[in-house]
């Protein structure tokens, strides 16, 4: 308790305050603007954290991240392009709420089951760290390999009505992260002897390609239908959701903090695989599953609170065992060694004080996140008035400048155009977009936890067959991928049915 | 730190405007505009790095700016800078992966292609394995090995990497080479690993085994540098213990061949302000790596002779192309 009031008197110093809200100030800028991503938004704030003290720059970063992370939904629900992978299942049923007039909602909604999901995970946190973390090291490659296998399934429920197509989607991406040096025998793959292709593609770079110039294209070719437009502005205004309802949807908000709190705290997973977990499960354990992509309201809270809940559960093996979840965390453990606090198993003995000084920093991180988003929806509802042109030459500079910016490379700019376009025939052709972030996400991780383990056992399968966590994982996935057959094969035994009638 | 940067860069900017306005003839100093440092991995080198270009930021008044051009082993950067204009706003912050992504085929240059600028700092790799085992030397680890039935698993950071190159000569002057298998861990996943038990050791770099050997879940039995490490002072050497290893890993700073002397002479004495200081001093404890300025001319026989050492070693273990 004394070391819990000496980290309340180090965090609630008015410099302490202000570097939080400044840091989720720029992360929720930087998070919310297609094409800005928080990670450069921390690289950026990197350096200035070197002159302050501790725990005001240790507050700045965490501040950072935390409103990168809640940022990423803005953008995804007001333009359908998200702003961090972790939000890319928030586009689904977040887009649509917007195209519904109920943008405001959807965006209140969002910010309050996020910061319920982040502080849920603190509080998960700072009860259990210890037992987490152990557990959580039980989590070796093949645990680590079936856990993603069974994230995989999930695209059955991203594909609409055509597993094939969903399975073409989820491929795709796959085989677009393996361009480069691999990261295991570093053999280069599908460069064709170009020095830009060894470093592969960035994540980023191609999640803005996929999101943003389908909205670019699609803005310019869409002149004809200004009645729709006009519309859609006079909807826009700034409600609030009800407590009412949040209250109704407690149990999938407790739901999806849990599950996201326990993937962040396994080493090697991260946002991305949480929100998309938590939407297949809000989608299979609904009563109406059909009106999920549709603008049900289920889709934006349970990708949301879960990818809050990661960044607690993050922290967890960041702080316990010293190991980053993503390139954002990474910044974060890099500011922490520079002022000698040194994450792994004797930072509890060693760095109590700004232990316990960091959950005060989250905490007030998210109250910050909160105050500064509720106000922003004011704002933010008034980007849909923009003429739809105009808005797409905005995203258009912002995407290039973002896809310059996360490696100071041009050829990031011409990979962006290049998946764009891609993205743009596949949604002519009436293929899902979601599921290639699914296999870029997931795909290195699969990859590189199935050889990692091959390497193990040397060889043998084994490995994966005399672990029950394992086996438990490919149940489930086995499930999912069954339950998807068996209901399309009995969709088109009744399509085929009724053409059989129309033929008679 | 920002603000003030700027301010001053600011104000020498409008001398140098003044004094070109007024002397007319006098020529610009370098350097008059930002200097790009490419960063070619995570993990400590971008932290060392970070800190370094900001720390230069200050000495030269002009922005040094970090960039990251990670992957291939170092191709990736190596292969930005290389192609680059000699004239000392491009500059690699190095290790002696040039060596490495060299003799391995991925580049298809060598050292010769860069001027070197100085060296900055050092970092030691070191063995862990997990206490519970009960090994606490070297001769107990070749026991381990040799009554051991199947393979013995040591984790490493990736095919090729300098942890695999120290790991195989290590083992190999133990003379239990043969019997190892050599396991890749991307990001630093080595200390969850052998705290599971999933392998058996593992080289990795100090900082990510102190926290560990403090809560007494693993047990560092040697680093393979000259002398000891500060952040490990009771661990020993493996040429205290009688295998004749002697591997460290060095960072620092080089531009593309070409790049005029007196040039690299003002970022040669930036980056030594910039190691004196003690902001850079105190990190390195924190991050766990050595301060190490070596000037331009020494640091270049460093990297020659280390050149053909790992060359060598590479050739040994039929990685070399």
């Amino acid at each position: 308790m004394d070391l819990f009031l000496d980290a309340l008197a180090l965090v609630l110093t008015p410099m302490a305050i202000a570097s939080i809200g400044l840091g989720a100030l720029v992360g929720l800028i930087f998070g919310s603007i297609p094409g800005l991503t928080f990670t450069v938004a921390l690289a950026l704030a990197l350096p200035i954290t070197f002159g302050m003290d501790p725990v005001p720059a240790i507050g700045l970063l965490l501040g950072t991240y935390i409103g990168g992370m809640t940022g990423g939904s803005v953008s995804a629900i007001l333009l359908g392009i998200p702003g961090t992978p972790s939000a890319a299942a928030t586009v689904l049923d977040g887009h649509q709420m917007t195209k519904q007039g109920e943008a405001s909602i959807a965006l209140g909604t969002a910010v309050i089951v996020s910061v319920f999901g982040g502080l849920f995970s603190l509080l998960v946190m700072i009860v259990s760290v210890d037992l987490v973390s152990r557990l959580a090291i039980g989590f070796g490659p093949a645990e680590l390999f079936a856990l993603v296998l069974f994230g995989m399934s999930t695209i059955c429920g991203l594909c609409g009505d055509s597993l094939i197509k969903g399975l073409i989607s989820g491929v795709l991406g796959l085989m677009i992260m393996t361009v480069g040096i691999d990261a295991i025998d570093g053999v280069p793959r599908m460069t064709f002897g170009s020095i830009n292709l060894l470093q592969g593609v960035n994540l980023l770079v191609a999640m803005i390609g996929l999101f943003a110039v389908p909205f670019i294209i699609e803005a310019f070719s869409q002149k004809g239908e200004r009645d729709i437009q006009a519309q859609r502005v006079a909807k826009v205004r700034a409600e609030l959701p009800s407590l009412k309802m949040l209250f109704g949807k407690i149990s999938l908000i407790l739901r999806c903090s849990a599950l996201g709190t326990g993937i962040g705290a396994i080493p090697g997973t991260g946002g991305a695989i949480a929100s998309f977990l938590a939407y297949d499960h809000a989608k299979r354990f609904s009563k109406k599953p059909q009106s999920f992509g549709k603008g049900n309201m289920e889709g934006v809270i349970a990708p949301e609170a879960a990818n809050n809940a990661v960044t607690g559960g993050t922290l967890i093996p960041l702080l316990s065992l010293g190991i980053p979840g993503d390139p954002a965390t990474a910044i974060v453990l890099a500011g922490l060694m520079i002022h000698g606090i040194q994450p792994g198993p004797a930072l509890f003995m060693n760095n109590a004080g700004e232990v316990y000084g960091m959950y005060v920093a989250v905490a007030l991180a998210y109250l910050w996140v909160l105050a500064l988003q509720l106000m922003g929806i004011r704002i933010f509802v008034h980007v849909l008035k923009i003429p739809r042109e105009m808005l797409a030459v905005a995203v258009l500079v912002l995407c290039a400048i973002g896809a310059y910016s996360i490696r100071n490379s041009a050829f990031d700019i011409y990979a962006m155009g290049a998946i764009g376009l891609l993205a743009y025939v596949l949604v002519a052709v009436r293929v899902p977009i979601t599921p290639i972030i699914l296999g870029m996400v997931l795909g290195p991780t699969l990859e590189n936890e199935f050889r990692t383990a091959m390497m193990l056992s040397g060889g043998s399968f084994d490995i994966f067959l005399n672990s029950p966590t394992v086996l438990v994982f490919f149940a489930l996935a086995a499930g999912v991928i069954g339950l998807q057959v068996v209901a399309e094969l009995k969709l088109r035994k009744k399509t085929k049915e009724k053409i059989e009638m129309t033929d008679a | 730190m920002k603000l003030k940067t700027s301010i001053k860069s600011g104000l020498t900017a409008a001398l140098t405007a003044g004094l070109m306005a007024f002397g007319g003839a006098a020529k610009a100093e370098y350097p008059e505009k930002p200097v790009e440092m490419t960063i070619l991995f995570g993990g400590t080198a971008n932290t060392i790095a970070q800190l370094l270009s900001e720390l230069m930021t200050e000495e030269l008044g002009q922005p040094v700016v970090p960039v990251s051009r990670t992957g291939g082993g170092g191709a990736v950067g190596y292969s930005h800078v290389v192609a680059t204009a000699p004239d000392g706003y491009n500059v690699v912050w190095n290790s002696n992966s040039i060596s490495t992504a060299h003799h391995t085929g991925r580049v298809p240059f060598d050292h010769s292609a860069f001027t070197p600028i100085a060296r900055v700092s050092t970092e030691i790799p070191a063995l862990a394995v997990n206490s519970e085992t009960g090994w606490d030397s070297l001769d107990d680890l070749k026991a381990a090995v040799e009554a051991t039935d199947g393979r013995f698993n040591v984790g490493i950071s990736g095919k090729g990497s300098f942890t695999h190159l120290t790991s195989a000569a290590l083992f190999d002057a133990m003379g239990v080479g043969d019997k190892v298998a050599y396991i890749s861990y991307g990001q630093g996943n080595a200390p969850v690993e052998l705290l599971a038990g999933r392998i058996d050791a593992a080289i990795q770099w100090p900082g990510q085994f102190v926290s560990y050997v403090e809560s007494g879940d693993l047990n560092v039995i040697a680093v393979t540098g000259e002398e000891r490490v500060d952040i490990l002072p009771d661990v020993p050497t493996a040429q205290e213990q009688g295998v004749d290893v002697n591997i460290s890993m060095w960072r620092g700073l080089a531009a593309p061949a070409g790049t005029p002397d007196d040039v690299v002479a003002t970022l040669q004495a930036a980056a030594e302000a910039a190691v004196a200081s003690d902001d850079f001093q105190n990190a390195a404890g924190n991050v766990g790596f050595a301060p190490a300025f070596l000037d331009a001319e020494a640091f270049g026989a460093l990297i020659e002779r280390d050149d053909a050492f790992y060359g060598d070693l590479l050739q040994q273990l039929g990685m070399a192309q």
